[in-house]
């Protein structure tokens, strides 16, 4: 497939090393030489210095034979502009990033596909569906969803007085998952990352990944000792755009308190969000959090444009006894520091972002790639054909390698987990984790 | 600060040239009656179009065209003065009102659609000069409509850019090149209304002359009647709820009468100062009607009848009379005296307080206790689903504050002068709301005559002070105005 990224800032050279690693033939461009210098030093693209919204440029790129051109430079006008100048010169698929809202929710009244552009992304409001998602279950500090939730993986610190402790997985597997609606992938111990095999015996401390259907989730997190955290009071920090986005999503559920430092940003967010209450007042300060009655929320979202702010509000929050606190931070170098310092969890937007164009790329096709944070490991969705080697096949026949696991298998539009005797056919898709070196072990699997 | 005296002049001239067109419109009824001063009428005309012409014409030139907004205070000011002044020229040149504080107060009352009348006997009058009484409220009325459309809001007086977002084909920061369209529409709609008033009241019975001066005076909220005793004259309740329907009408925001007429209907019960001069309205209604029913020995249907006719009338500051709503019971005379500070909406010809800076007063305050638990919080009123600036809500609270502190220190200068206390409260307040028959001596079955001049002339302030939204006025008599330095 050709790409063409347009912008290499933080999304685009994300999105251009995920896509890299998939051997994708890419174009980025990008008006900043030293940008393009870089990026283009650490993965096999090529790159075109100029502005994306010119013909020659767009030409030099060979738009014409672009299966896709992703826009997604920091201004959301160069984004359109070149998302429709590239559809116009032949490109076959085109998205674009957006800030703007508006353009999000008027999708009835104004098609922007007759102009061109396939999909928007909007990285704030993508910030704050993860962080819906992450309140629902929040005892979770991870979540990723297969096939709209049909299957997910969550991550979760596993308490010392859970069953599951010290017990090997087949053991606890028998005992506690009668229905077998959720299965154990991974265990980060100690910064390692650990493929389970039957005998894996669970410590305090572990934090561990499964992966589960929709009911499984109760189930397992009633197991690892984590009650579901019920949540009604919710604080977020700052009055950013991700902070709009997500308390306009959480207003009608939650108690959202939002804290903004500037006093007509706060008048501007009192007049957008009807549901929500506006303080007025700079979050570092403590005594004015615990004013608004830090002490009693059940989640504080940190969300200023300021990465450390955030991060060290986050430890203030956890300090008041706050249950659930997320960090939004720019830098991606921070992000597995989660859990070793003690925010729940950190999210990127952009990084959101370009994982949810990539997932938009693959949607339909054979491959799914996501990471997790902090796990050396890749998750793969495989589409079962009938000359493929698993097909037809019992999970216990087969001769998987021992630093992947299969997770889950979607079919005819259900969840299930694979246990020993579940039999592999065609269409169904399987979900893999693996380490990367049996990236290519496992690839063979599925040819 | 220069004002440009020549644009406000070419202006002034101007106005005075319509005035004197308006008169013309008089000189049919003339011909048709016998009883008529159409010589008073047409000197009248005279007079204004020489002063007027010629004021335009000597101003017509000028280098500097530009009025800025500032001048406005002062042209609408001067304008509504003026007007009145030789308005009030019929009146004087017939000897229909024989002395002039009696003459002016009869005018600017009609200029400003308060519908105060110092005539005991109205009927004794020539039909001429009684439909350009009439007519003066319908004028005033129009201006009405280009003041809340165009003017106000650029002003930024007490709160009155509220509104202006929901006037038709109006945005705020493209007013000037639309006022004009904006205000024809409105126009036709008020022109509409009346001519749609007079023919249903014709189908009533009522004969043609009558009808064309009610619906001249319905649709300006004005309230002179051509009939001694207004419209307990017509004992007809189908007149009297055409009446009332078209008052309500005339106290709601003509951009959304504009938007029904589009078939707009969501926009309209989306406004929230409609559906809250609806419910108080009918909630009123509802309590008066009761009020009525247990102390007078009248009907359901009566009772109900005179309340909706009473509330409607003084709410919508009309003013038209079918019952003397000071003669049934205390409580009722009490609310009455109330009713004369709500006012009806903004955008409409009604005077008074105007509903939606009662809301937005209502809303602050119960807000106030909410900031009280979140001192830090911001939390602003919202109106119609959008944040209200806070230089809005402290507008529209200075507004309130000013109007009553007027209505205090107005009383006070009537009782001063030796006017009794219930007429006294009564007189400023239904004058400052522009609404008409007041209480004690000025109530619902009497007249002005029986103020001394000083309380006339003081009543006639109160009507423009009223009628400008208080701050148009007043800022003239601030060196704010005057001297940019201060």
């Amino acid at each position: 497939m050709r790409i063409i990224i347009a912008g290499a800032g933080d999304v685009g050279k994300h999105l251009a090393k995920l896509l890299a690693y998939e051997n994708q033939d890419i174009v980025v461009i990008d008006l900043n030489q030293e940008r393009l210098r870089q990026l283009g030093s650490q993965l096999d693209v090529s790159t075109i210095r100029g502005n994306s919204t010119s013909f020659r440029v767009l030409r030099d790129a060979n738009v014409a034979d672009a299966d896709l051109l992703i826009a997604v430079t920091e201004s959301e006008e160069v984004n359109l502009a070149t998302a429709m100048i590239a559809k116009q010169l032949g490109a076959r698929r085109t998205v674009a990033r957006i800030s703007n809202e508006e353009y999000l929710m008027s999708k009835e009244t104004l098609d922007l596909r007759k102009i061109g552009i396939d999909e928007l992304i909007s990285p704030e409001s993508l910030a704050a569906r993860e962080i819906r998602r992450l309140l629902r279950i929040a005892a979770v500090t991870d979540t990723f969803e297969f096939d709209q939730g049909l299957l997910s993986l969550i991550g979760i610190t596993v308490d010392a007085n859970s069953p599951l402790m010290n017990h090997s997985l087949a053991e606890t597997s028998t005992r506690f998952n009668p229905k077998n609606n959720f299965v154990t992938v991974a265990i980060l111990r100690d910064g390692n990352t650990i493929i389970p095999r039957g005998d894996t015996q669970l410590r305090p401390n572990d934090h561990v990944y499964f992966i589960a259907q929709p009911d499984g989730i109760d189930w397992v997190l009633e197991l690892t000792g984590k009650k579901k955290i019920e949540i009604k009071n919710i604080m977020i920090l700052g009055g950013s755009k991700a902070a709009y986005h997500t308390a306009r999503k959480l207003s009608s559920n939650y108690n959202v308190k939002v804290i903004e430092r500037d006093r007509d940003k706060c008048f501007e967010l009192a007049d957008q969000l009807p549901k929500s209450l506006i303080i007025n007042g700079d979050g570092r300060d403590v005594d004015i959090l615990e004013e608004e009655g830090l002490g009693n929320m059940d989640a504080f979202l940190a969300l200023t444009g300021d990465s450390e702010t955030n991060i060290i509000s986050c430890l203030v929050a956890k300090d008041k006894g706050v249950k659930k606190t997320i960090a939004l931070v720019e830098n991606i170098d921070y992000i597995h520091l989660s859990q070793n310092i003690g925010v729940d969890t950190m999210i990127n937007k952009k990084l959101i972002a370009a994982n949810f164009i990539f997932r938009y790329i693959r949607k339909g096709d054979v491959v799914s790639i996501t990471g997790i944070h902090g796990v050396e490991a890749e998750i793969l969705e495989y589409e079962v054909n009938n000359n493929c080697r698993i097909a037809h096949k019992q999970l216990k026949e087969l001769d998987f390698p021992k630093d992947a696991i299969i997770g889950g298998v979607v079919r005819h539009g259900k969840g299930e987990i694979a246990m020993g005797n579940f039999r592999f056919e065609p269409q169904d898709r399987v979900v893999v984790l693996s380490k990367k070196e049996s990236l290519s072990e496992v690839e063979k699997f599925f040819k | 600060m220069r004002i440009n005296w020549k644009v406000l002049f070419n202006i002034l001239g101007l106005l005075l040239v319509f005035n004197g067109g308006f008169m013309l419109l008089c000189l049919p009824v003339s011909l048709f009656y016998e009883h008529s001063a159409w010589g008073a009428v047409l000197s009248a005309a005279g007079v204004s179009f020489l002063v007027g012409g010629a004021t335009w014409l000597l101003t017509r030139r000028q280098e500097n065209k530009e009025l800025r907004s500032k001048d406005g205070y002062l042209v609408v000011t001067l304008g509504w003065l003026l007007m009145s002044f030789f308005g009030s020229l019929p009146y004087v040149f017939s000897g229909a009102i024989p002395t002039y504080p009696d003459a002016f107060f009869e005018a600017i009352s009609g200029y400003t659609t308060t519908g105060a009348t110092i005539l005991t006997d109205i009927e004794a009058l020539p039909k001429d000069i009684l439909f350009w009484r009439s007519l003066t409220q319908w004028i005033g009325g129009m201006g009405i409509i280009v003041l809340a459309v165009a003017i106000l809001p650029i002003l930024g007086i007490g709160g009155m850019q509220l509104f202006v977002a929901e006037a038709p084909g109006v945005t705020p920061d493209k007013l000037k090149p639309r006022i004009r369209d904006t205000a024809k529409r409105l126009w036709i709609i008020y022109i509409g209304l009346t001519l749609l008033e007079t023919v249903l009241l014709m189908f009533g019975g009522m004969d043609l002359y009558d009808a064309i001066n009610h619906g001249l005076t319905t649709m300006a909220t004005g309230g002179f009647s051509p009939k001694n005793a207004s419209i307990a004259f017509y004992d007809s309740a189908y007149l009297q709820y055409v009446m009332i329907i078209f008052m309500f009408l005339a106290g709601t925001s003509f951009s959304l009468t504009y938007f029904a007429y589009k078939g707009a209907f969501d926009k309209v019960w989306q406004n929230e100062e409609f559906r809250y001069y609806l419910f108080s309205v009918l909630i009123i209604i509802l309590i008066t009607t009761i009020g009525i029913y247990l102390v007078s020995d009248v009907g359901l249907e009566q009772s109900f009848r005179d309340a909706a006719f009473q509330v409607v009338s003084v709410i919508s500051t009309t003013g038209y009379i079918t019952a003397d709503y000071t003669s049934w019971a205390p409580l009722l005379t009490v609310i009455f005296f109330l009713l004369m500070f709500i006012g009806g909406s903004a955008g409409s010809t009604a005077g008074g307080v105007k509903i939606v800076r009662h809301v937005v007063l209502l809303k602050n305050s119960i807000l106030e206790m909410k900031r009280q638990v979140h001192p830090s919080a911001i939390i602003p009123v919202r109106m119609n689903g959008k944040a209200v600036t806070q230089d809005i809500t402290f507008n529209v609270l200075a507004f309130f504050i000013i109007y009553i502190t007027i209505f205090a220190t107005g009383s006070m200068l009537m009782a001063s002068i030796g006017v009794d206390f219930m007429t006294a409260i009564g007189a400023v307040a239904t004058s400052l709301g522009n609404i008409g028959p007041g209480l004690g001596t000025v109530g619902p079955v009497d007249n002005f005559a029986g103020i001394p001049d000083a309380g006339k002339w003081l009543l006639s302030f109160l009507m423009l002070l009223g009628r400008l939204e208080l701050f148009t006025v007043l800022i003239l008599l601030t060196p704010y105005f005057w001297n940019r330095n201060v």
